[in-house]
Formats: C-alpha cells, structure tokens, sequence
C-alpha cells in the first residue's frame, strides 16, 4: 500500500465561507491508490468542508489540490460521492435507483440491469429489488445506496458520514458489507466519520482533524489484518486498543 | 377525491388500515344518499319546506330525464364541454411550461411574481363581463375566463412542487453526472408530479366554474345559457338538474385523473387529493 502512488494530494489548503470565515486553513493531506482513510474529528472540525473540497463542491480559496493527476471537479467519471442520506429517487424501486447511477454513468440498458442485480445480491436486498425506498427500513435505504455507488465501479470514493442515521447493530451489518464491496474493488475511498469504531474497522488509516480547523493533527495506523469482520473485531484485543488511542488522540484534538 | 389521504402508509406502514373494505365503504355512500334525498323529500312532503323553492328529488330527476329525452340539452353540454376541455387544456400546457421556465430563471421568477400574485388575486368572475366584451359572446371569452382561473393553479402547483426538491437528490445525480436535462427528466418533474396532479383536479374544477359563469353572463349557448332561463322561470329543479350534470362531468373527469396519479404515483401511497 505504501509503494501505490499518490491519489489524492491537498497541499496548504485554505477555505473560507463567505469573506471572514475560515473554516480550513493549512491543510495537508495525502491519500494512496486503493487506499481507505478515515477522516475523524469533532463537529465544525471541517472533516466534511475538506471532503467537499475534493470532491469539487467546495472551492479552495488557496492551496493545491490535486485528485488522481488533475484539479477537483463534480461530477467527474471517476469519482462517487455517498452522501450522508441515501439519496434514493422516492418513485424507483431498488433495482431501478442501482439503475440509474449506471444510467447516468452512460451504461447501456442490459449492462446496466446485469450489473445492478449483481449488486442488489452482493448487499442482500434480492429480495427487495422490487420494493419502493418508502417500503425499506433506513439500513436497507443505505443498502441500496451502497450498491447504487459500487455498481458503476468508480476509482475514488468519498463518503460523508454514509452510516450515522444508522443504530449500532445495523451499522456493523453494513460496515461489513462496504468492506465486502471495496476490498473487491481496489478503490481509494475517504471516509468521514464522528464514530471511532467505524473509523477503525473500515480504515487503513484513521487521521484525526484538529478542532480548530488546522487539519490533520494525528495518524492512526490501523494494522488489523483483511478481510476483516465488524463483528468479529468487536471481541478484538488490538482493536479496543487502537479505539483508546484514537480516543484520547480525540479528545486532544478537541481542546 | 374519494380517498382520504392515508399518511401512515408514506411512513412505510405495512399493514392496511382496519375498516378499508371497498364493499363496505361503496355500501356506506349509497345508504349516506339515500338519506339525503329521503330527507330532503320528506321535508317537503311534511310540509316544512316548499317545493316551490327547493324542488324535490323527483323533481330534479324528471327534470333531467326531460332534458335528455328531447335531446334539448346537447348542443348546450356540448359547446360547455368544448370550452372546458380547451381551457383546461390550455391551463395545463401553458400553465406547467410556464412554472419550469419561472423554476430555472429565478431572477424573471423576481420579476414577475408580483404581478402574477396581484392578477391572481383579482376576482376573475368580476371580469366575467369585460371578457365578454372584449372577446365577444361566442366560446372565445368563456375559455378565456376559465384559463384565467386555471392557468394561475396549474402555474402555482406546479412551481411549488418544483421548488421544493429534494436538494440531496439533485446533488447526488449531478455528482453521478446528470445533465439539466435528466436532472429535470429524472429528479425535478418526478418530484414535482404529486404537486401537478393537485393542480390538475382544481384546475379542471375551476375551468368548469369558469365556463358555465361565463356562459349565464352572456352566451349564444351553453348550459350556463339554460341555467339563467331555468332560474328567470324559477325552475329549481332544472336548475339543479343542471348544476348535477356539471357536477357529473367533473367527477367523472377527476375519476379518470384519480385513475392515471394513481399508477403514476404508486410509489407514494400517499394522496394528492385537495378538497375542491
């Protein structure tokens, strides 16, 4: 992992909202292919601000970003964006809101329903391809969304918070699936959290953002072997001491 | 129009409400009825009302057997008919392109809001001679009148619907790579759909009102010609008679409105029903 090049690369990052208001200053962050970080830190640290950033919602106002070779921009074609809410269109079923992250994509109609059943079954929602957003329990919803973000394959994955609506039982069933879907895929992803378990389980790295918007202030390796299971970890000696560490490290970032 | 709208089910409620058999529902209406014409019968057969001024069941039913026996009253429900369905027409048209066009340009959108909020305030109905003047006395002003009605509904309910879209679904097809074309086709219209069959049913509503309005203000025909003749002879029952047919046409019309929401807006359970 540490020979894979760099992906994503923020350099002396600033972003202000309006004219006064900086919420990111001096920003440095570096991101490997196939690599998953975990962006984590208390609220109004700017975890999200800088994902946007990357994702070309938010303009920098100085610094350089790069994302694999050019300048952030929306809606690029290698790049898939989970928003916190599942987003699904109310008036399609699950195979059809899969459908049209493909449709979107450009994939022609058969590829696109091959590729969609697929992933319905790689998140267990078969059974439920047919049914409306409004008939799904919110784990399903965000069940879907991940298969709606897997199916069309992208390079980068940018996720804010995808799972905090989420109860804790539900939130492991669905840790385990994201894993299932991005260790076949090799897919870089960055992944804002506030939930050091989740930060832990999911990520290579778990990268600690300072309280007052000065960025990274800390780097938590997270060497527990893949493929890993949520579950599992949860009985796991190394795991509760990396969540110590991250803890404290947190709770430093917040003073 | 039928259906109280059932919000549990929107919250994913699995279970049918008790008390939602149709047959029993059907055999509630009918006896609900027969008790309201029994009533009103009777009242006038007690002799405490007069029949003179409110008619009577019969009444009004032989009066509507007369006006379709001969074959009098076709021409009239004809031309009233014509002049809804081209208002209405109109209203949906020009009333939907004009919400989107006001939806994307939201500085034209400032601009024209107020004057579309003073002319939809006026009382239309008032204007009801003045149309007939400048229009004449032929379908022209009545489909006016009745567009100036339906026009600023089908405008509104849609706009409405349009505005209030889900930002997190824009964002998230713009980030899969939408254009404005298929965030419209895909995200906008959709979402704005409930909004637009509201506005359908009280459009179609008001295009009636409109017409036959018109048509008692000044017309060659129309029913609202015989419903100024019916009540000039104090013909009550001709004249609920006649207020009976437009009543039919418009529920038959919103029936077959229900029918279509109904499997274009499956997904929703919910209803888009407004009492009119």
């Amino acid at each position: 992992m540490d020979m894979n090049p760099v992906d994503i690369a923020v350099h002396d990052l600033v972003v202000n909202f309006g004219q006064v208001r900086s919420v990111l200053t001096g920003v440095d962050l570096a991101v490997r292919r196939g690599e998953f970080v975990a962006l984590i830190g208390a609220s109004g640290c700017g975890k999200t601000t800088l994902l946007n950033v990357i994702a070309g919602l938010v303009p920098a106002a100085s610094g350089t970003v790069t994302v694999a070779g050019s300048g952030p921009a929306a809606g690029r074609a290698d790049i898939c964006y989970v928003l916190a809410r599942d987003a699904l269109l109310p008036w399609r079923t699950v195979m059809g809101n899969v459908e049209y992250g493909l449709e979107l994509s450009g994939v022609g109609r058969e590829e696109r329903a091959r590729r969609a059943a697929t992933y319905i079954e790689k998140v267990g929602l078969s059974a439920a391809r047919d049914l409306y957003p409004s008939r799904l329990s919110q784990g399903m919803r965000q069940r879907a969304s991940l298969a709606r973000a897997f199916a069309v394959d992208r390079s980068l994955y940018l996720m804010d918070e995808p799972f905090s609506a989420l109860d804790s039982q539900t939130k492991l069933v669905l840790h385990d699936q994201l894993l299932g879907l991005w260790e076949k895929s090799g897919a870089t992803v960055v992944f804002v959290t506030h939930d050091i378990g989740e930060a832990i389980t999911l990520a290579d790295r778990v990268l600690v953002m300072s309280k007052k918007g000065t960025g990274v202030v800390d780097e938590i390796r997270v060497d527990l072997a893949r493929p890993r299971s949520a579950e599992a970890l949860q009985a796991d000696a190394h795991y509760h001491d990396l969540y110590r560490r991250t803890w404290t490290s947190l709770r430093a970032s917040a003073q | 129009m039928t259906d109280i709208a059932n919000s549990e089910a929107s919250l994913g409620s699995a279970v049918r409400p008790a008390g939602n058999r149709p047959a029993l529902i059907f055999a509630a209406r009918v006896l609900f009825l027969v008790l309201i014409l029994a009533a009103w019968q009777g009242a006038v057969a007690a002799g405490l009302a007069s029949a003179a001024f409110v008619s009577t069941p019969i009444g009004v039913a032989q009066s509507l057997w007369q006006l379709f026996r001969d074959g009098e009253i076709l021409p009239d429900l004809g031309t009233t008919v014509l002049e809804i369905v081209i208002a209405f027409s109109l209203s949906v048209v020009f009333g939907i392109s004009s919400a989107v066009v006001l939806d994307r340009n939201d500085w034209l959108n400032r601009i024209v809001s107020p004057f579309l909020t003073a002319f939809n305030s006026m009382p239309r109905i008032a204007l009801g001679p003045l149309f007939i003047l400048w229009f004449g006395i032929g379908i022209a002003s009545k489909v006016v009148l009745a567009f100036s009605l339906g026009y600023f509904i089908m405008l509104l309910s849609t706009l409405g619907g349009l505005k209030n879209v889900d930002r997190d679904l824009l964002l998230m097809s713009r980030l899969f790579g939408a254009s404005e074309l298929r965030l419209f086709r895909h995200v906008r219209f959709p979402w704005a759909l409930p909004g637009i069959f509201a506005g359908l049913k009280l459009t179609l509503i008001y295009c009636s009102a409109g017409a036959v309005i018109g048509e008692m203000i000044a017309a060659k025909s129309g029913l609202g010609v015989l419903l100024q003749s019916y009540s000039g002879r104090f013909d009550i029952a001709g004249v609920l008679a006649l207020i009976l047919i437009v009543a039919l046409l418009v529920m038959t019309l919103t029936a077959l409105m229900d029918m279509i929401e109904r499997r274009l807006l499956e997904w929703s359970r919910g209803s888009t029903d407004v009492p009119g």
